[in-house]
């Protein structure tokens, strides 16, 4: 880590008796892209809240190298936020939102001119300077406050959930270019916030998981995928969540709690007869197979199809590629690619066995 | 139980010297008999046209509205059978949820017994049972959204359901049990449903029929798997799926159509003489990476890898200004590199003045 | 069947308008009579049934024999009226911001307590603030001043518009703030440049029933003045003697309500524009 890079130590924010963030510690590089995932109430907005200087917290430090971020009133740092709502000054049109920030910097007009210039280009607003805020569309107002976060040259760029109140289709394509507008600036952190893992997948960059006000885990964006903590970081790290089954290994089989019976795979030889957590995604289960289930609805997703199974005290979540929808009540076979199954601790949920790592290039990482 | 039809059905909000400015195009369309459907469009498509007039509050420019055979295009809202479920849910909050269900039948003067029957068969297939004494406005959304369809539902005159946008507000975590409910009651009650939506998946996971709509038109009528499979219009193959279909520029040559110099395949269609340019259409999902160059592949340059963990988004710069996506599991050569496409030449689909002609 | 429907709404809002205009109609031609054409009985058309006079407004610009000069209490109403509800204004306005957006603690006292607080001014009737209000303004030498009535005024509007005002405040998405202090404004600024200018509807509503309210009052009017300083109100009430001269009362009147009149035109035409939309979902 540089010398400049961001840490919280401790960090504790309670407001109104209710606990948003619990001890937290963690590093953030200076310049690059950190995705913060989990759901809602997970404590991701404080978290930003805290780095913007809108939230100060009840104890604990947040420092950039040595300088001390919670002596800094939000004013005074170098910071931008965007917003899952479209927050724009509605009093003023596209041209002087977006030079609003750089005006209260007292940069010259040349500069400002020119700045507009670049960031407008970038975001696809040149035909819209004149127009107030009310006078666009939800995309192009997200884009607008994008532009006023991008143009004043922060060291952190927040975005909390900034693509959850627009249209698919929309989200698809603003979410690509994110990824490259973010790579625009070296000496930036962009500190992304969603509850969506494809997200964090498509921004690279360093991932955190939160639940309930606490980090659960922290690392590479592929790392974490492949190598979750432990049941939470599965759920939330996965759209469909992983399918998580407690079960027993027993006399050389596995017996999931809803009457399975699987095979040992190679990769859980090792594991002492006991209880476990076993986790399997949905898309390592298969249509067609021994194993027969109910199915209570057939979700379609982009381009494929997730099949949500009745199983006695539980469900099975199956996603299958391409548009294929059944009618409830519909009896399903599956397979469950038993080479896939993680393992967990019955009680405290953490991993205790992973699958072998795949990669999709067949030849380790991309 | 009704039979919905749509004949010569369009609406103009406003006329230009006389020239009617369609915010509905004139149509014609059929919804059977316990069937659900989507309308499925952006904002401005002229979903909520079509449905203020299928629900009587609005009188449309042109043509009829037909249910069950009986011409109800003049008749208001009330005469017409319909029960309608907004976007946000709409509970008396001073009742119970029993008083919530039994308000419509209370307003008819049903009589106390028939009241009791109905609410309880409403509550158990809505699974509002055990709530039936607590006040509406302890609960969650979701169940909110239940008691305005329960009280379509208490209804025994009511023929037809419509939903506009009817999951808009609620929670994502709440929204699975929702629209499992939702499928659920359409699969075992013999109620017509039409759902509003701008939302892809929804239409897809809610309804059986999904009307695609866009400008004032209906671009396609068909099963979420049609859309998917054999859009008829490429804009459906840019609606739907994720990522949206590729499409490239294609050359007729003699019988087969030509994509930079490749053979990808012909259209089935008599229609072609005197045609030299057609478009074509494949999806990511439908390309496969084939180890080496062959007879069949598409030579492409490999500018972007997106891990997606279980699969990755491949992106092939085949010529200056074209360029695919590729939907692949495994074996995803690394950025830089030359990779080879194969097009599954069955799911290729071909589209002449952006209609599919094969 | 429609055609119907727009039919009676129409005739509903014709029978509607004409009960609001008849008091109105009323009063105009009564203004424009002498003594003998308001006894003679009910007449409405100028030259046919009766002769006008200017009589009456003469009588109220001083240059009539025997009356009060009206122009004096009017301009008093308007300095007070004025002066009072935009000190209110901007008072309340920044008293409503921060109960809006900062908490407070003494003790078990809070924002929520705060504001009730303002707002409880108005809960007691006029008469229980009428006697401590005379003894202070006594004590200071204020009776019968315009400046004495602007204080008065201040306590009794300024509770009106904290509460339009932390009503509005508490509707406009907090995240606003943020991005303002975010882009580089102290929380000053912040009210100044951002909160302020997308207030307008907020500011004409309470300014409205400032003026409206200031503009109306009789009951302190009358109770903190004598002779030197008179107000609207107090005038008119003052020119009913013996004989209730109908025909100053009416013109009176309405050069009384008339800048309310005018007050609610401008303010209808600006409503019209006025919408904080697009700051926020």
């Amino acid at each position: 880590m540089s010398k400049k890079h961001y840490a919280m130590r401790n960090l504790n924010v309670a407001l109104g008796g209710e606990i948003h963030l619990q001890n937290i510690n963690i590093d953030l590089p200076q310049s690059g892209v950190v995705t913060i995932i989990g759901r809602t109430l997970a404590g991701k907005t404080t978290l930003l809240k805290v780095m913007a200087g809108l939230q100060g917290p009840q104890s604990g430090a947040f420092t950039q190298g040595e300088t001390d971020l919670l002596k800094i009133p939000a004013w005074k740092r170098k910071v931008g936020m965007v917003y899952q709502q479209f927050v724009n000054y509605p009093h003023l049109d596209v041209r002087q939102n977006i030079s609003f920030p750089l005006k209260r910097a007292k940069f010259s007009e040349a500069d400002i001119a020119r700045k507009l210039t670049y960031v407008t280009g970038l975001l696809g607003l040149e035909d819209y300077l004149d127009r107030r805020p009310a006078e666009l569309s939800g995309g192009q107002q997200q884009r607008v406050a994008l532009a006023r976060s991008l143009v004043k040259e922060t060291d952190l760029l927040l975005l909390d959930e900034p693509l959850v109140n627009l249209d698919y289709k929309l989200r698809e394509q603003l979410r690509e270019e994110f990824r490259r507008i973010f790579s625009q600036s070296a000496d930036r952190l962009v500190v992304y916030a969603t509850t969506d893992p494809a997200e964090a997948m498509i921004l690279h960059g360093q991932v955190i998981i939160m639940h309930e006000g606490r980090v659960v885990q922290s690392g590479d964006y592929r790392d974490v995928y492949h190598f979750p903590a432990n049941v939470i970081a599965a759920e939330v790290y996965n759209d469909p969540p992983m399918n998580l089954l407690s079960g027993e290994i027993e006399a050389g089989q596995i017996h999931l709690a809803d009457g399975l019976k699987l095979e040992i795979p190679a990769h859980l030889k090792k594991l002492e007869a006991g209880t476990y957590v076993f986790g399997i995604r949905a898309m390592d289960i298969e249509v067609g197979g021994k194993s027969k289930a109910t199915l209570a609805l057939a979700e379609v997703n982009g381009s494929s199809t997730i099949y949500h199974l009745n199983l006695t005290g539980s469900s099975l979540v199956i996603e299958r590629e391409g548009v294929h929808p059944l009618a409830v009540g519909t009896p399903v076979a599956f397979s469950l690619d038993t080479s896939r199954l993680y393992v967990f601790h019955a009680l405290s949920g953490d991993a205790l066995v992973f699958p072998a790592r795949k990669s999709v290039s067949g030849q380790g990482d991309i | 139980m009704a039979k919905i039809e749509l004949r010569g059905l369009g609406h103009a909000y406003t006329f230009v010297g006389g020239e009617a400015q369609f915010a509905l195009h004139p149509l014609d369309l059929t919804w059977e008999d316990g069937g659900t459907y989507a309308l499925l469009g952006p904002s401005g498509c002229g979903k909520s046209t079509m449905l203020n007039i299928v629900s009587g509050l609005l009188e449309p420019s042109l043509g009829q509205v037909l249910i069950n055979g009986r011409d109800v295009t003049a008749l208001g809202p009330i005469k017409r059978n319909i029960a309608q479920v907004f976007q946000f849910p709409v509970v008396y909050p001073a009742k119970t949820v029993y008083g919530n269900l039994a308000f419509p039948l209370v307003c008819r003067q049903k009589s106390k017994g028939e009241i009791d029957r109905r609410v309880n068969e409403v509550a158990e297939l809505l699974n509002l049972d055990k709530f039936l004494q607590k006040p509406a406005r302890s609960l969650t959304p979701d169940l909110k959204q239940l008691i305005s369809l329960g009280r379509g539902l208490v209804r025994d005159d009511v023929a037809v359901i419509l939903m506009d946008e009817p999951l808009t507000v609620i929670d994502p975590q709440l929204k699975f049990s929702l629209r499992r409910k939702l499928r659920d009651i359409s699969a075992r009650h013999g109620h017509t449903l039409v759902y509003v939506t701008h939302d892809q998946n929804e239409a897809m996971t809610l309804a059986e029929q999904v009307v695609v709509m866009d400008s004032g038109r209906v671009v396609q009528m068909g099963t979420p798997q049609e859309l998917f499979e054999n859009p008829v219009h490429p804009h459906v193959g840019y609606f739907i799926g994720t990522p949206s279909m590729n499409f490239l520029p294609g050359r007729l040559h003699g019988n087969d159509v030509e994509v930079l110099g490749h053979k990808v395949g012909l259209p089935t269609t008599s229609e072609l003489s005197g045609v030299s340019e057609i478009l074509v259409g494949i999806r990511p999902e439908f390309i496969s990476l084939a180890p080496r160059a062959g007879k069949k592949t598409i030579p492409g340059l490999v500018v972007d890898v997106q891990d997606m963990g279980g699969f990755a988004i491949l992106s092939a710069k085949l010529s200056e200004d074209c360029e695919l996506k590729v939907r692949a599991r495994d074996h995803v050569p690394p950025v830089g590199e030359q990779c080879h496409l194969d097009l599954q030449s069955d799911r290729v689909r071909f589209y002449l003045d952006n209609r599919l002609v094969n | 069947m429609r055609n119907l429907l727009r039919l009676i709404k129409f005739a509903a809002i014709l029978i509607w308008s004409a009960f609001v205009v008849a008091p109105f109609l009323w009063a105009l031609t009564t203004s424009f009579k002498t003594a003998n054409g308001v006894t003679s009985g009910a007449t409405y058309i100028p030259f046919v049934d009766y002769q006008p006079s200017l009589g009456a407004w003469k009588g109220l610009f001083g240059s009539g024999g025997g009356s009060i000069d009206i122009m004096g209490p009017f301009v008093n109403s308007a300095v007070v009226t004025l002066s009072a509800s935009l000190i209110s204004l901007i008072l309340g306005t920044l008293a409503a911001y921060g109960l809006s957006r900062f908490t407070y603690k003494a003790g078990p006292v809070g924002n929520a307590d705060l504001t009730f607080f303002f707002i409880s001014q108005r809960i007691m009737p006029p008469v229980v603030l009428a006697i401590p209000f005379f003894l202070m303004l006594g004590l200071f030498g204020l009776l019968d001043t315009i400046f004495g009535l602007v204080i008065v005024y201040i306590a009794l509007l300024m509770p009106i518009a904290v509460w339009v005002m932390v009503d509005f405040f508490n509707q406009v998405p907090r995240e606003l703030d943020e991005t303002a202090m975010i882009d580089g404004c102290n929380p000053v600024e912040t009210f100044w440049r951002v909160i302020l200018p997308n207030s307008k509807p907020g500011l004409v509503v309470a300014g409205i029933f400032c003026v409206v309210f200031g503009w109306n009052d009789f009951f302190f009017a009358f109770t903190l003045t004598f002779t030197k300083t008179q107000l609207l109100p107090v005038a008119i009430v003052s020119l009913n003697s013996s004989v209730t001269p109908w025909w100053s009362l009416s013109a009176s009147a309405l050069i009384s309500v008339a800048p309310l009149i005018l007050v609610a035109f401008l303010v209808e035409r600006y409503l019209d524009k006025g919408n904080i939309a697009g700051g926020g979902k």
